[in-house]
């Protein structure tokens, strides 16, 4: 009787885990789409068996542990690729906004500068007609409102960096909050021994997302928790705490700061990596040399031409005056002498007779030789020795061309790394509908083979019962 | 390994963002008919677009300078045919006139026809295109000439300009243009030159005295002295009323020639811009190809390529709805 009292509490083992795994099964499939899910498994191991006579006999089944699949050098190589593809996609929306501004359709700064040198060399053929000098006065206003209309909008690309910057810290700042929160739990739970799954495959998720955001890279302390820090070395969770990231502006632009225990410390391109790293490439480096750039350019057209313009005359015969304002940055602590020049560009003439299409000397109306010579200007190489007004422009616009071509390709690039990755993840540790199934199969004939077993035990006591009627 | 459900979908889904994508930039080529359509489609193309571009407005901006070059040449061409014809008829006249068997009358006649003459001449000194005046170089403003009030035969001196019929007012600088880049070419006549035989770089502004070249003459004085010498009947006294009339015939010989030697220079200037526009119309037409060749999609290319990423979207396609036809919950009971 003792030996079926036994087979009875075996079998009833074996429903009972069965059940359990059943369910385990069942919470597996339930998470089949949710993002960062690792497979569980029930760990199953057989009772320990007792001495009977000269043998051992088994005592039926229990589960040891609910594991999760799991895979640390997937998890860090994971975390590398999303920095790099959080950098990538921090440039691209700048990058497209710049090649809006700076396009190659038949409307751009080149065809107005173009334009302009044209309205001379037409005046040329008539120097002394009104119209035709009115037009000069048109198109130069009009290509000071392009440059003006660039500088502007780079303004705006920043300012968008800098809305981008801050709704993201919000955000960054709720993650930082819940992966210090989980090491908590995490520790609580596994310190009874205890497996804390779901929870670790959440930190997992979150240490993702901070890596594609700040290109945090992470280390596990020896109570299990994960440190995570910033490429320059601060850290932004260390155990159970969580630093502050905070949004400062500081007039014109926006500062990130590190609110870590008492210290502040400002946060730039060097102390940031991920798609913050490529915002702040953007706005702290790339696009000010792009200004700069088409500082540069504003700048020589404007004094170019003033120096072409006074050592002419208009229709009075005396030396004309500067025909754009002279945007030479004087006042420090300005970083060069064009600083501003595109915002700043305008034309100073406003009387169609003070255009300088003649030498001085007596009023002559039919003199265009500065004219020719201001005309002459637009495709002379007339910057570093190298470069023409266009192909200045030209060499600006290759260069954001050639840098939002590396952009898409390193995009594309971080794209397929992570999504090869993630599918490698996915088949060690991801939940297969299929394995799944077969599962469901597996322990529901263990279930029912139990059941089958229990009635049989029964059968057999009641046998037993039944030998002395 | 396996394979789950997630990544598969993960990756249908990545391949179909790729072709479509694709297809976008195919699709928008096609439309647009350009293959750079933003800088980084080709960053190293855009110079050369730009500077093609640059070229093509220049090219059609020489053009119409030519046009215009051209119509004022061939205008100031008729102008110097009418010229000619002036100093013609004012040779027949005083060959008419050295003639002995004339009477006092018939000279008179002649003497005042060569008057008319000289008005027409300063007429067409002083002819106007579009407002301007064509001979004056850059003071086109105003009459390039004006009758010398004080003028008498007697003072007359060949040397100095002050004493001559007329006066210059105009400067000695002809229109220049600029047909190519680089190279100008000068599109008028100016007075002192065509009229009075001072060469542009000789020429000092009024109150100077002036004096022909060599070879050169004052086409005013000429005429002026004939009249003078035909009315006084002085056939071959030079230092008599006009100089005599075998004399200013001679001298009208050297204003022919002189005239026609400044048409001739025109003309050849005329027939430079006529070539160089044909030439500047080649070079705008190559400069076109060579944009075309930068930035203009291959249409059969887009169109092929456009219709082997839609066969690749449709594979893509039905690879995915077969993914989701097929499942393992259709094998259980």
């Amino acid at each position: 009787m003792a030996g079926l009292l036994n087979a009875l509490n075996a079998a009833r083992s074996s429903l009972e885990v069965n059940q359990k795994s059943i369910e385990i099964v069942g919470n597996n499939i339930s998470n089949i789409n949710t993002p960062g899910y690792s497979r569980q498994s029930a760990k199953l191991t057989p009772f320990p068996s007792l001495q009977f006579g000269d043998f051992f006999v088994g005592q039926g089944v229990r589960i040891t542990n609910v594991q999760r699949d799991h895979d640390v050098f997937l998890q860090s190589q994971l975390e590398n690729k999303y920095i790099d593809l959080g950098f990538s996609n921090g440039q691209t929306r700048s990058l497209s906004e710049l090649e809006g501004i700076f396009n190659v359709s038949e409307e751009n700064i080149s065809s107005e500068i173009d334009r302009f040198f044209d309205s001379w060399q037409q005046l040329s053929t008539n120097p002394g007609d009104p119209v035709l000098r009115d037009v000069v006065i048109h198109r130069g206003n009009l290509l000071a409102d392009n440059f003006n209309k660039i500088a502007n909008s780079l303004d705006t690309v920043v300012n968008n960096i800098n809305d981008e910057i801050q709704s993201k810290v919000a955000g960054l700042n709720n993650v930082i909050g819940e992966v210090a929160e989980l090491n908590n739990r995490i520790y609580n739970i596994e310190i009874r021994d205890q497996q804390a799954n779901s929870d670790r495959d959440r930190r997992d998720l979150l240490v993702k997302q901070l890596a594609e955001s700040l290109g945090t890279t992470t280390y596990l302390d020896r109570a299990g928790m994960v440190n995570v820090q910033l490429p320059g070395g601060l850290p932004i969770v260390q155990g159970n705490m969580g630093m502050r990231l905070e949004t400062i502006s500081n007039g014109t632009s926006i500062d990130l700061q590190l609110q870590a225990g008492g210290t502040v410390r400002n946060l730039d391109t060097n102390t940031l990596g991920g798609e913050l790293r490529g915002l702040f490439t953007m706005r702290d480096i790339f696009i000010p040399s792009v200004r700069e750039d088409i500082d540069r350019l504003a700048w020589e057209v404007g004094s170019q031409v003033n120096a072409q313009h006074t050592a002419g005359a208009g229709l009075d015969g005396l030396p004309a005056s500067e025909f754009f304002l002279d945007t030479t940055a004087v006042s420090p602590p300005a970083s060069s002498i064009y600083q501003d020049s595109a915002i700043r560009m305008a034309v100073l003439i406003d009387n169609a007779d003070d255009i300088a299409a003649g030498l001085p000397g007596s009023p002559a109306p039919g003199d265009n030789r500065n004219a020719l010579a201001m005309a002459g200007l637009g495709n002379q190489i007339v910057i570093d020795g190298v470069d023409s007004y266009n192909s200045f422009y030209a060499r600006i616009t290759s260069r954001i061309g050639i840098e939002s071509n590396q952009n898409e390709l390193s995009l594309g690039g971080a794209e397929d790394a992570v999504n090869q990755l993630e599918n490698l993840r996915e088949g060690f540790v991801g939940v297969s509908l299929e394995e799944e199934m077969i599962s469901l199969i597996q322990y529901q004939r263990g279930f029912e083979s139990s059941a089958k077993f229990l009635s049989t035990v029964d059968e057999l006591m009641e046998s037993l019962i039944n030998l002395k009627r | 390994m396996k394979v789950t459900q997630s990544s598969t979908y993960r990756l249908l889904n990545s391949n179909l963002n790729r072709i479509t994508n694709t297809l976008q930039d195919l699709r928008n080529q096609a439309a647009s008919g350009l293959k750079v359509n933003k800088p980084s489609d080709d960053p190293t193309a855009i110079r050369p677009i730009l500077t093609a571009r640059t070229e093509i407005r220049h090219s059609e901006r020489y053009l119409q300078t030519m046009g215009i070059s051209y119509d004022k040449m061939e205008a100031t061409d008729t102008h110097l045919g009418q010229i000619e014809n002036i100093l013609q008829r004012a040779k027949e006249i005083g060959i008419n006139a050295v003639n002995g068997s004339l009477n006092d009358n018939d000279r008179e006649t002649l003497a005042d026809e060569l008057g008319q003459l000289k008005n027409a001449l300063a007429a067409s000194a002083n002819t106007q295109i579009d407002g301007t005046y064509i001979f004056a170089g850059y003071t086109n403003t105003t009459p390039p000439f004006v009758e010398n009030t004080a003028y008498t035969d007697g003072g007359y001196i060949a040397t100095d300009s002050t004493t001559w019929p007329y006066f210059y007012q105009g400067d000695p600088n002809p229109t220049e243009l600029e047909i190519t880049t680089g190279e100008r070419v000068e599109v008028g006549v100016t007075g002192n030159e065509l009229f009075m035989g001072v060469a542009n770089s000789n020429w000092v502004a009024p109150p100077a005295a002036n004096q022909s070249e060599p070879g050169n003459i004052d086409l005013f004085s000429v005429l002026t002295r004939m009249e003078e010498a035909i009315r006084n009947n002085n056939i071959d006294d030079p230092a008599g009323p006009g100089g005599g009339m075998t004399q200013n015939l001679e001298n009208l010989e050297i204003a022919a020639n002189q005239e026609r030697r400044i048409r001739a220079q025109l003309g050849t200037r005329t027939a430079r811009v006529e070539t160089m526009m044909a030439h500047q119309e080649r070079i705008s037409v190559d400069l076109q190809q060579t944009l075309s060749r930068y930035q203009d999609a291959d249409t059969i290319k887009t169109f092929n390529d456009i219709v082997q990423q839609e066969s690749a979207f449709q594979a893509a396609l039905s690879v995915t709805s077969r993914v989701s036809q097929i499942s393992i919950l259709d094998y259980f009971r």
